[in-house]
């Protein structure tokens, strides 16, 4: 192909030659187009600003003038050029540039920094102005001309540092333009070739291009090579960025999250970033690793995000905070964000015990040893694949960062863990995050954010509990989970704070239940059910009905009556508690055969109620099939066992 | 009776519309209101893919008013609305719930004349407070209970929050007022001023204040009316005695004037912070909103799976932060969103109609993460099949309904016990009675589940479910690579196992163990059942079959080898089990290679 980029020549080799030219032969003029050109972005990005509602575009339109006569004393000044006379005939080709054929685009006819590239770059840039300028103004399809009319002037020239900046700015508004009309596909081909063109650029040449309004400065207001390099990787950025968006549109996912990262990483490789806001996309990505599962990566963001967060600056002391509101600000501010790091780094320790756990639990959630065998064997043959995957990766972090992100990574694991030490040290971690976030997130003042980090607590002590071999200590551990909750749920206003009082309640209804079958479990190994451990039991089994009774009370209207109708948001819920109720009051013991009796008929009334709600109600039954199908066993089979009891009771009186 | 009741409404044409020969373009029928394809929106917009008509799109909720023609039978008037929404509104706050009532809609779109109206045509809010004020005085003359009613009025712009009823100058730095929450008086808004009201002329004079505050404070920028929300409160108190005991109820009646789409660019928190559809948000200071929304596939919390609980520290905007007492839950919302007829407003209305539909879903937030723990229904499962074997026990004991089921003696014995209900409980009773202590034992067993003997055998074995109710122990057969001979005590070919009981044969069958597999070879003309089915044919057997031999001899088949095999396989598919209880009970057995018995 002759139309590669030219060899790179020593020094600047910008067209810049060629502007001046042109400005000493036409000085003037030239002077006027860019005070025009000056105008015109003034008009555009500051004055627009101001504009009255009656009339939101009106400096808008005044640029757009301004550069139509920019774009004709551009056509002026060529003439008399030589090759304007055929200029028209190759003007416009039968067939508009669409991308997609990538290697077609990649520069035919002139060369980029030849003066007829340069021409055709100059309007090109006029043109690519001009369609920005119409479609802000909502005229999406003139708009759409004047981007294909800058196409097809740079279709003509090689990828050049002149123009190389302008193919892939044209692209980045054309891909925004064809998804604004839901023609996702034809946006992602504009940006993927803008892609595709960068990373050439910087393979085969490399050197900081020109910027667009470099076209129209003076020789004198050139850009430094650094402000030259910093635009061009911008608008590259955004072209990521922009990919990113495509492709979460298109539903991928994966690709989408590798493009919001790589976004993130250009974001601190070139300083182009605000460390909290920074902070808090990265640690929000770590949440989509989780989703994953990928958590070495999670982990990495979240790394990321604490370092980075610090460099936002120290948190203002309070005493500060008090003498000036713009102190006070940042102080709220930079607690605010670095407690809901924390609160994403809790979600990393919680996910990863809990995905640990499905991993390793077996079909009726205890720790599966063939598995745990299992994992210890695939883990250790993951790692070396993951040390060898992560050279790969796109990591974060400048020089002075870099280290500090590593540091905070080898504080906490990114495996599975296998074992109770492995899980407490993972525990241990996300504790003392718990701990950061409740310092910002306090009960007063923040109800709902205090609870959601006291639940996560109340989880990673659940999570813990299943990696913990010894009966008695797994339900001290959901003791505290018991310790932490019942008192907030006893001071929370239920008119307020219904959802949060629901969750208490089932969460609440469910840590008792589990300690009861510890407790049973326990003296089941000692084969000892003395009276103490009874009456222990009960107790564990009546707190976890009071709590079933209180969530389903929440259901019932202000006059005590219960709805004919469950509302889809507690229809499953609802019905679970009936029938866990149903369960616990069969559990309970007595030597007495009257209450036992009782207890039973009890039991009994609350599996009916779930059965008969899902007869008088058949579009209940898929919400819960197979507690639906237990009840319905139990109501034919517990009158046996009552039946039994009665006959047992009327034989021994 | 939480809910969220979503309703749109169509004005007439206006005058500017007229002028231009607007078309209507919106329908309505029942509920379901549908808006014609813009064809000049499309070729406009598309000038490559010409005029494709993509025809009507429908849309269907709560309901659909139409108010295009005053003169039409089908005309929904101002009384209609608040028939339909403002009733619900009022009861609600009278029962001491929170209600919500939001109003969206395009500037122009006719939404304050639903929501104020005009003097001779009161919109809803009007009719909402003389409501209130109505019942107030009825209630107050029967000195039944006392009431007090305070408002405020709030703007949110760019997320931030500020009084509209106060004199005093809002903070300079312009971060407005903070918002909070207390654990017993729920979200407020810090330093909100409060203003006490007696009938609806003190709340018209109060909203009429807040608005000329909304508009003034806006000069200098952008069209602020239209992209701000404003929320007026009324907080409403009634006092009485219950049973001698002073008694309070507090419910907030929040009234939302929500910002409209239009205009409000993506960078601008206001509003609808992400274009719909496939737009490409330009800015980089939306790339949190991006990142926040790939865990798209989240969603599905389908059976089995888990959803995984995060934490996106984007947070609720502060209008869904003011709200949530009000929203879901016991309290009532209503969503009016009024729209243009004229298509010269296409996509303005259409995005209206859109955000309409999606309102339900925005409000209704899930209750309970309630853990599925698979313990409570295996234990359940345990406890079921324990009473079946009980069940089929007695019913062996007094009937035999299997045996029976063959000759034409069932229906008459079926119709026999139920004619003979009362005598077979005797029967039975007594039956029981005699065993009764064995029964205490039995019970006892029932609760301390989870002890067990632990019987260790790596070969194929059958375990021998007796019937008979004063039997205690529990009997174990291994099957031996060859034959095992099944049949009655006086067979002469000396049975490896002895069997009695009604209907066998003196060599009654045979289990034949060849390299691990299992079959059941039944002699001529004896009666053997697998898993409930009569066989005559020799049967291979697996793991956890149900055997019966003649009328009453039961017995499980276990074939630890085989469990163990079946264990690796539901390693890969998890949650399939549950139909088949009785399996999965003998399977989980099986699982730790042996048998646990009861004693």
């Amino acid at each position: 192909m002759d139309t590669t980029l030219s060899t790179p020549t020593t020094g600047p080799r910008l067209s810049h030659t060629e502007i001046t030219n042109m400005a000493s032969t036409y000085s003037h003029e030239w002077r006027a187009v860019c005070d025009k050109f000056n105008n015109a972005q003034d008009l555009s990005e500051v004055e627009s600003r101001k504009d009255p509602e009656n009339d939101p575009f009106r400096s808008k339109y005044k640029a757009r003038e301004l550069l139509r006569e920019i774009y004709c004393s551009l056509k002026n000044f060529d003439v008399g050029e030589n090759e304007s006379v055929n200029d028209e005939a190759d003007q416009r080709p039968t067939e508009q540039p669409v991308d997609g054929g990538m290697e077609e685009s990649f520069g035919r006819g002139h060369c980029g920094d030849s003066p007829a590239g340069s021409r055709a770059a100059k309007l090109g840039a006029v043109e690519y102005y001009l369609g920005v300028n119409h479609v802000e103004t909502e005229e999406l399809s003139a708009g759409e001309e004047h981007l294909m009319n800058c196409m097809t002037l740079l279709e003509k020239c090689s990828i050049s540092p002149e123009n190389v900046s302008l193919f892939i700015q044209v692209r980045n508004q054309l891909g925004i333009l064809w998804a604004g009309r839901d023609e996702i596909e034809k946006a992602q081909g504009f940006l993927e070739t803008a892609e595709a063109m960068y990373i050439r650029y910087m393979k085969e040449d490399g050197q900081p291009p020109m910027d667009l309004t470099e076209f129209f400065v003076a020789e004198e207001e050139a850009l430094p090579q650094q402000e030259r390099t910093k635009r061009f990787e911008m608008a590259y950025t955004h072209t990521l960025y922009y990919l990113a968006q495509v492709y979460k549109n298109l539903e991928q996912y994966e690709k989408a999250g590798g493009y919001c990262h790589s976004t993130l990483q250009r974001q601190l490789e070139f300083n182009q970033f605000l460390p909290l806001e920074w902070a808090i996309n990265a640690a929000t990505l770590s949440q989509y690793y989780i989703t994953k599962t990928l958590y070495m990566e999670g982990r990495h963001c979240l790394s990321a995000a604490s370092v980075i967060a610090d460099l936002a600056g120290e948190v203002p002391s309070e005493a500060a905070a008090q003498e000036s509101e713009a102190e006070a600000e940042k102080r709220d501010q930079l607690r605010q964000k670095r407690a809901e790091i924390a609160r994403c780094w809790i979600k990393y320790c919680l996910n990863l015990l809990q995905d640990a756990k499905k991993l390793l639990e077996d079909n009726i959630g205890e720790l599966d040893m063939d598995r745990q065998a299992e994992l210890r064997a695939t883990r250790l043959k993951e790692e070396e694949e993951k040390e060898r995957g992560r050279k790969s990766a796109v990591l974060f972090g400048s020089s002075d960062t870099f280290d500090s992100i590593c540091g905070l990574e080898e504080k906490v694991s990114c495996v599975f863990p296998v074992d109770f030490e492995e899980a407490r040290a993972i525990f241990l971690v996300g504790q003392t995050y718990v701990n950061q976030a409740k310092e910002y997130f306090e009960m007063d003042g923040h109800v709902t954010d205090h609870i959601e980090i006291l639940q996560d607590h109340s989880a990673l002590f659940k999570a813990l509990a299943f990696f913990e071999e010894d009966l008695e200590r797994r339900c001290k551990m959901h003791k505290r989970r018991v310790d932490m909750m019942e008192p907030i749920c006893k001071d929370l206003n239920a008119q307020y704070y219904l959802l949060v009082c629901r969750q208490l309640q089932f969460e609440l209804a469910e840590t008792y239940y589990e300690m009861m079958d510890l407790k049973l479990a326990v003296a089941n190994k000692q084969d000892d059910l003395d009276a103490h451990t009874v009456k222990k039991f009960n107790h564990l089994c009546s707190s976890s009905t009071k709590f079933y009774q209180m969530f389903l009370d929440s259901v019932r209207s202000p006059e005590g009556k219960w709805p004919e109708k469950l509302e889809d948001e507690v229809l499953r819920p609802a019905l679970v508690a009936k029938f866990r109720v149903a369960r616990l009051h069969s559990r309970l013991i007595s030597s007495s055969k009257t209450i036992q009796l009782e207890n039973l008929n009890r039991s009994l009334e609350c599996y009916n109620f779930v059965v008969q709600y899902c007869k008088d109600n058949p579009e209940a039954k898929s919400a819960i099939e197979t507690e639906l199908e237990l009840s319905e066993e139990m109501v034919s089979l517990l009158p046996l066992k009552i039946n039994r009891l009665q006959a047992n009771l009327a034989s021994s009186n | 009776m939480a809910s969220v009741r979503v309703a749109v409404r169509v004005r007439p044409l206006i005058k500017r519309e007229k002028e231009v020969s607007a078309k209507v373009i919106i329908h309505m029928e029942g509920s379901t209101t549908s808006i014609d394809c813009n064809k000049k929106h499309l070729s406009k917009g598309t000038p490559g893919t010409g005029l494709k008509d993509r025809g009507r799109q429908s849309f269907s909720y709560d309901f659909s008013y139409d108010s295009t023609d005053v003169g039409s039978p089908n005309f929904v008037p101002q009384e209609k609305v608040f028939k339909d929404l403002g009733c619900d509104v009022l009861e609600a706050a009278f029962d001491g719930y929170n209600a919500c009532v939001f109003a969206y809609g395009q500037t122009g779109s006719g939404k304050s004349h639903t929501m104020m109206g005009s003097p001779g045509d009161f919109g809803l809010i009007p009719r909402i407070c003389e409501g209130l004020f109505c019942q107030i005085s009825e209630k107050s003359q029967g000195d039944v209970a006392s009431f007090r009613t305070e408002v405020s009025y709030l703007e949110i712009y760019n997320e931030h929050v500020q009084d509209l009823l106060t004199t005093k100058k809002s903070p300079e730095n312009g971060s407005g007022l903070k918002v909070r929450e207390h654990p017993k008086d729920g979200p407020y808004v810090e330093d909100l001023s409060k203003h006490l009201v007696q009938n609806y002329k003190d709340i018209e004079k109060l909203l009429h204040a807040g608005k000329a505050k909304r508009t003034t404070s806006s000069t200098g920028m952008n069209d602020v009316s239209s992209r701000s929300h404003a929320i007026f409160t009324i907080n409403f108190t009634q006092a009485r005695f219950d049973a001698e005991l002073p008694c309070e109820m507090v419910s907030k009646i929040h009234l939302v004037d929500l910002a409209g789409s239009e205009r409000a660019d993506a960078t601008c928190a206001t509003g609808a912070r992400l274009k719909e559809g496939a737009n490409i948000n330009k800015s980089l200071v939306t790339l949190g909103i991006v990142i926040s929304a790939l865990g798209g596939d989240r969603g599905g919390s389908h059976k089995g799976k888990r959803k995984k609980q995060l934490f996106i520290p984007y947070r609720d905007s502060v209008l869904t932060w003011l709200l949530k007492d009000s929203l879901g839950g016991n309290s009532k919302t209503i969503m009016i969103a009024t729209l243009s007829p004229a298509d010269v407003n296409y996509s303005e209305t259409l995005s209206t109609l859109h955000y309409a539909n999606r309102a339900k879903n925005i409000f209704n937030k899930p209750t309970v993460n309630e853990d599925s723990s698979v313990t409570v229904i295996r234990k359940l499962q345990e406890e079921i099949v324990r009473l079946k074997r009980l069940v089929e026990k007695n019913n062996q004991a007094l009937l035999s309904p299997q045996d029976l089921s063959k000759t034409l003696k069932v229906e008459e014995k079926l119709h026999k016990n139920e004619v003979k209900v009362l005598e077979l409980t005797r029967e039975w009773t007594n039956k029981w009675g005699e065993t009764q202590n064995i029964l205490k034992e039995e019970t006892v067993a029932l609760r301390k589940q989870g002890i067990g003997v632990v019987m260790d055998s790596k070969l194929p074995h059958l375990i021998g479910i007796d019937d008979d109710l004063l039997s205690t122990g529990t009997i174990l057969y291994h099957l031996k690579e060859g034959r095992t001979l099944v049949g009655r005590d006086e067979a002469s070919s000396n049975p490896d196992i002895v069997v009695h009981g009604a209907g066998l044969l003196e060599e009654h069958c045979v289990f034949e163990n060849r390299d691990g597999v299992v079959t059941l070879i039944p002699q001529t003309g004896a009666l053997c059942s697998v898993n409930r089915l009569e066989t005559t044919q020799p049967c291979q057997l697996t793991q956890g079959a149900v055997i019966q031999l003649g009328r009453g001899t039961i017995f499980r088949f276990n074939h630890p080898k085989e469990a163990a095999h079946l264990r690796e396989q539901r390693k890969c598919c998890a949650v399939g089990y549950i139909s088949n209880k009785e399996k999965t009970h003998l399977q989980r057995n099986a699982s730790s290679t042996s048998s646990k018995l009861s004693l």
